[in-house]
């Protein structure tokens, strides 16, 4: 039987027909510039990084712009991990769930969200390029940054929990509208991810507003560097599930009907989420396990946790796998391997989702050497955590939200893509050099490479003898680097391009996609409210109360830190702060 | 929902059941593993000495107890105190006997630092004001460096300590 009995070409969105959205689709924009134009000055960075691991110092002839390394090091990690990511998913958070509801955002609220990032982040980038504050992204004291570095992080994190509100009310109007009805899929993951975010905010903005604000201000003149590293973590590692869930919303929420098939399970993506929501607070401080300070019990208790938080991103491997097996099928494809290529790969937003996923395989898998105690004491703070990172936020959240400017500038803008061959050129060249340079980092992590260091500007020898073992691997970590770059260039052709030249064309409709499972959708393909007790999963019922679910967290969270912050509120330690680059 | 859809939906379902168990059991051994090891090899772990509420009073501590000298503790056993300042380990070269068992005391007098022996597994954060702990048993001689891994500033790649496993003299 012949291999190619498939349907060819990407699927065909529906046509918007609903043109009353103008509001909503500018402000929606102007986060998905904003976001992107922080990752264009983020990724252009990040090859200079990867070359210093082969011992290529670009650093030198780059005075002008960055003193050293750190600095430049403090950009990327800033920009990419914090201002990017928040200004497209505050974007997304809010807009897929008008869409899907039909509801009107608040968009004095949704403004004021993008006003207090926007400020935030301009102070921030003030104080990251005159070299005040090259502190890195985890910003540990007592290295002490200026107080726009501190003000602006405080500002920018108190604006990226504004979606919670305006979520609350359309939902709330909504299910006025709609008595005893589950709420919609995409309303429901948008709601847990931002219940978890504002719950897990906590930790870094008592972090700043108790201690580092005043701190840098000059108010208090010492400060305690576990407590505040504890705080940090807080919210350091729920970030990461910040950054992977929007990712998922779109997997669950859209890649299917993208593909051109439907959700495998509605009631598991939810339950997915409540999981998520639950285990990804209490476990921040597995980033602590070389930290003295605390008992070895909490540390063992961490180990469970860290565990049970791998549980439902393993889930959704599953269930995304079965969605895309389903619209391979229904595409033509055949036998074991059939189905997926089958997929619409001629579809750059598709080709970015599927090939973020596969990243995640290497990406989930060195979580789980990370949050394993014992490994732990091998890889932590080595290019192994940077290099596993790198395919978590680096590949899935950064792909799918590349995925997502592919179909969200024709639908925002009605301007086509100006070229489909470059998006996916750029899709593939992501996935390639990330793996390349992933490989490289965790390799590299093995021979006691440390991550964060001018490895480059050590003398040659010294350099040699410290790191000419990991010789192979360094050369991988610089050639995925430069790939990186034409990969980063060649998708801000695309974006650029497509907002300022691209042809004028019909609008695309949100793709929501429709569940296996679930009611069927209407012709516009928007989600179906589904009636409590009829039709509607006995979990998906369950899982409504999500109030209950905040309490629960809550609760686990107290219990999880109260053992660990005992001891150091008992033994406070006064540290001078130190300005050291 | 179409026949193909029906057949799909209810093996879906099956497998869902099955993979669940599995990614549960797994999760379960991979735990149960890693905290065996953890027992097993305890020494490894970071554990606290102490604390202190100034940090240059943690780095008096450590200074008084001999640095830069090897103090013996047991027929088999050896402290070292080590002493994190950007951007140096003092003492900067540490000589132990092959296949004894060598405590590290670390700490730190200014910022965080990461005290990392490459090629083994000892990985310990420096921190202003507290004392922390690891144990290790160097069974091959040779020269071992100690990696700064906690960024400090400006020179933190330069923060290179030694330590020589030097062979036991002949008896």
């Amino acid at each position: 039987m012949s291999g190619r009995a498939f349907t060819p070409g990407p699927v065909v969105y529906p046509v918007e027909t609903d043109e009353g959205w103008r509001p909503e689709r500018r402000m929606m924009l102007l986060f998905l510039i904003a976001g992107f134009c922080a990752l264009l000055i983020g990724a252009s960075i990040g090859p200079l990084q990867a070359l210093n691991y082969d011992g290529v110092n670009a650093y030198p002839a780059l005075r002008s712009i960055f003193h050293t390394y750190y600095q430049g090091l403090t950009v990327h990690g800033v920009l990419n991990g914090y201002v990017f990511t928040f200004f497209v998913t505050c974007g997304l958070l809010v807009y897929l769930p008008a869409r899907e509801l039909g509801q009107r955002p608040s968009m004095a609220l949704w403004g004021a969200c993008f006003g207090l990032m926007a400020v935030g982040a301009l102070s921030l980038i003030y104080a990251m390029f005159d070299n005040s504050s090259s502190v890195l992204w985890t910003f540990y004291p007592p290295l002490k940054g200026s107080p726009f570095f501190y003000l602006g992080m405080t500002i920018l994190t108190l604006g990226s929990v504004q979606p919670l509100p305006i979520l609350l009310k359309m939902r709330a109007a909504w299910k006025r509208a709609h008595p005893g009805c589950v709420t919609p899929l995409v309303t429901y993951m948008s709601l847990v991810t931002m219940l978890m975010w504002t719950l897990a905010g906590v930790g870094a903005l008592s972090e700043l507003i108790l201690q580092l604000d005043p701190w840098s201000l000059g108010l208090i003149g010492t400060i305690d560097p576990l407590i505040n590293r504890t705080l940090f973590w807080l919210t350091g590692h729920p970030i990461v599930y910040f950054w992977l869930m929007p990712a998922y919303i779109s997997w669950y929420g859209l890649l299917s009907r993208q593909a051109g098939g439907k959700l495998a399970s509605d009631p598991m993506a939810r339950m997915t989420f409540a999981l998520l929501l639950i285990f990804s607070l209490p476990v921040g401080s597995h980033h602590q396990f070389s930290d003295p300070g605390f008992s070895q019990i909490w540390r063992a208790i961490l180990v469970v946790l860290t565990m049970s938080v791998a549980i439902p991103s393993i889930i959704t491997a599953f269930t995304l796998g079965l969605s895309l097996e389903y619209a391979g099928r229904m595409r033509g494809g055949l036998g074991l391997v059939g189905w997926f290529r089958a997929l619409p790969w001629s579809d750059p937003s598709v080709a970015a989702q599927v090939l973020g996923a596969l990243t995640f395989i290497l990406g989930g898998a060195t979580g789980i050497v990370n949050g394993s105690w014992e490994l732990d004491a091998i890889v932590h703070n080595t290019t192994f955590v940077p290099g596993h990172f790198h395919v978590t936020v680096g590949s899935v959240t950064a792909m799918t939200f590349m995925g997502l400017a592919f179909w969200m500038i024709p639908h925002l803008t009605g301007r086509k893509l100006i070229s489909r061959r470059i998006a996916l050129f750029s899709v593939w060249t992501w996935f390639v050099g990330m793996t390349i340079f992933a490989i490289g980092m965790q390799w590299a992590g093995l021979y006691g490479v440390p991550r964060r260091a001018w490895v480059s500007a050590l003398p040659h020898e010294t350099y040699h003898a410290l790191y000419g073992v990991a010789a192979t691997p360094t050369a991988l970590i610089a050639v995925g680097g430069v790939i990186l770059w034409v990969a980063t260039y060649s998708f801000f052709l695309v974006f650029f391009g497509t907002l300022l030249f691209g042809r004028r064309a019909e609008r695309p409709a949100v793709p929501f996609a429709q569940a296996l499972s679930g009611p069927v959708s209407h012709e516009t393909g928007v989600a179906i409210p589904v009636a409590t007790g009829h039709g509607a999963s006995v979990l998906a019922n369950r899982l409504e109360h999500v109030w209950a679910l905040v309490g629960l967290t809550a609760v686990a969270t107290v219990a999880a830190y109260v053992p660990i912050l005992w001891p150091f509120l008992h033994n406070v330690t006064h540290s001078p702060g130190w300005v050291l680059w | 929902m179409t026949p193909f859809d029906e057949a799909f939906h209810a093996s879906a379902e099956r497998h869902e059941r099955a993979f669940i168990v599995c990614v549960i059991v797994m999760m379960a051994l991979l735990t149960v593993a890693t905290m065996f090891y953890v027992v097993h090899d305890f020494g490894l772990v970071t554990t606290t000495q102490s604390f202190h509420s100034d940090p240059t009073a943690a780095e008096r501590e450590v200074a008084a107890a001999d640095t830069g000298r090897v103090v013996k503790t047991g027929p088999n056993s050896y402290a070292v105190h080590i002493t994190g300042k950007a951007w140096r380990w003092t003492p900067g070269v540490i000589h132990v006997p092959e296949g004894a068992e060598v405590t590290f005391y670390v700490t730190s007098s200014d910022v965080l630092h990461g005290f990392e022996i490459q090629g083994t597994p000892v990985n310990l954060t420096a921190v202003p004001g507290v004392v922390g702990t690891v144990k290790y048993t160097f069974h091959r001689t040779g020269v071992f460096r100690i990696i700064c891994n906690e960024y400090c500033g400006m020179v933190h790649h330069a923060m290179i300590g030694q330590v020589i496993v030097d062979a036991r003299a002949a008896e």
